[in-house]
């Protein structure tokens, strides 16, 4: 009986240290994906950083970078602009 | 047991390639590579490390207690892979050159009999835990140095004159078996 419990806290206990671990790990990738969702999406690289995946991680850099992307609407700037706010806080 | 002795048989005497044939995966599979061969023994160095101490303490302080001695491989196991997997986690979002070059055996290292075996053979021992880091630290630089060897000698025998029916595995186990035969000149 007292295998069956060991096994079992032991389990439980390695898997809590293991989903936590990978949750801080990849938080930034999180966020990223994030932005990228908000962005237009047509990877046309009018504004010079390639692809919108490269907009994302110059506007992480510098916030005024984003007003380079001719495809995005002032009400999706604005979003943008509080959600990496609210990261950096 | 003396420690510097532990150390050195580890290195020598009782090298886990050579003499105790445990963890011959990496050894035949990642050894054309020289630096693939310094990122594996960093590797299994920390897993061996870390999970020793790890199954020390489980060992002594809570199965013995608890009369359920006979659970040993598979709490061995569980601490095994779950540290690997951690250690996989944390080498793939700082360093992420080494994770691509060290590929499949990171986590292959999880059913590795060398790491098994060094926590097995710490806790049939009834080593202390001085002991079984000394011991893990000497099994381990044994691996590295036997799997660095093996990495040279094998790029030589790349541009060598080799029988076509020989290039690759056959002339690498060959030479293993070879090498073996010298270090078991150190023991009895």
């Amino acid at each position: 009986m007292s295998g069956v419990i060991i096994i079992t806290l032991l389990s439980f206990i390695f898997g809590l240290l293991l989903s936590i671990t990978y949750y801080y790990l990849n938080k930034e990738d999180e966020q990223m994906k994030k932005i990228e969702a908000m962005l237009p999406g047509f990877n046309c690289n009018v504004c010079g950083f390639g692809s919108c995946k490269g907009m994302v991680k110059q506007a992480l850099a510098d916030i005024s970078n984003l007003k380079k992307c001719r495809f995005l609407k002032p009400e999706r700037l604005r979003e943008i602009e509080e959600y990496i706010k609210a990261i950096n806080k | 047991m003396n420690l510097f002795t532990l150390l050195i048989s580890g290195i020598i005497v009782n090298n886990f390639i050579l003499t105790k044939f445990l963890g011959l995966c990496p050894f035949l599979g990642v050894s054309d590579d020289e630096r693939g061969t310094i990122g594996i023994s960093i590797s299994l160095t920390i897993v061996m490390v870390l999970t020793n101490i790890i199954t020390y303490f489980l060992y002594n302080y809570v199965l013995i207690p608890l009369n359920i001695e006979y659970l040993r491989t598979i709490i061995f196991i569980l601490v095994i892979a779950s540290l690997v997997q951690l250690i996989e986690m944390v080498i793939n979002h700082y360093f992420p050159k080494l994770h691509q070059l060290l590929g499949i055996y990171l986590p292959l290292l999880t059913t590795n009999c060398a790491i098994l075996g060094a926590a097995l053979l710490s806790s049939n021992n009834n080593y202390s835990l001085i002991e079984t880091i000394v011991f893990s630290i000497g099994s381990s630089l044994g691996y590295f140095i036997v799997i660095y060897l093996f990495a040279n000698i094998r790029e030589r025998t790349q541009h060598s004159p080799i029988p076509v029916a020989f290039k690759g595995i056959p002339i690498a186990l060959i030479t293993a078996s070879i090498m073996s035969l010298l270090f078991m000149r150190y023991v009895g």
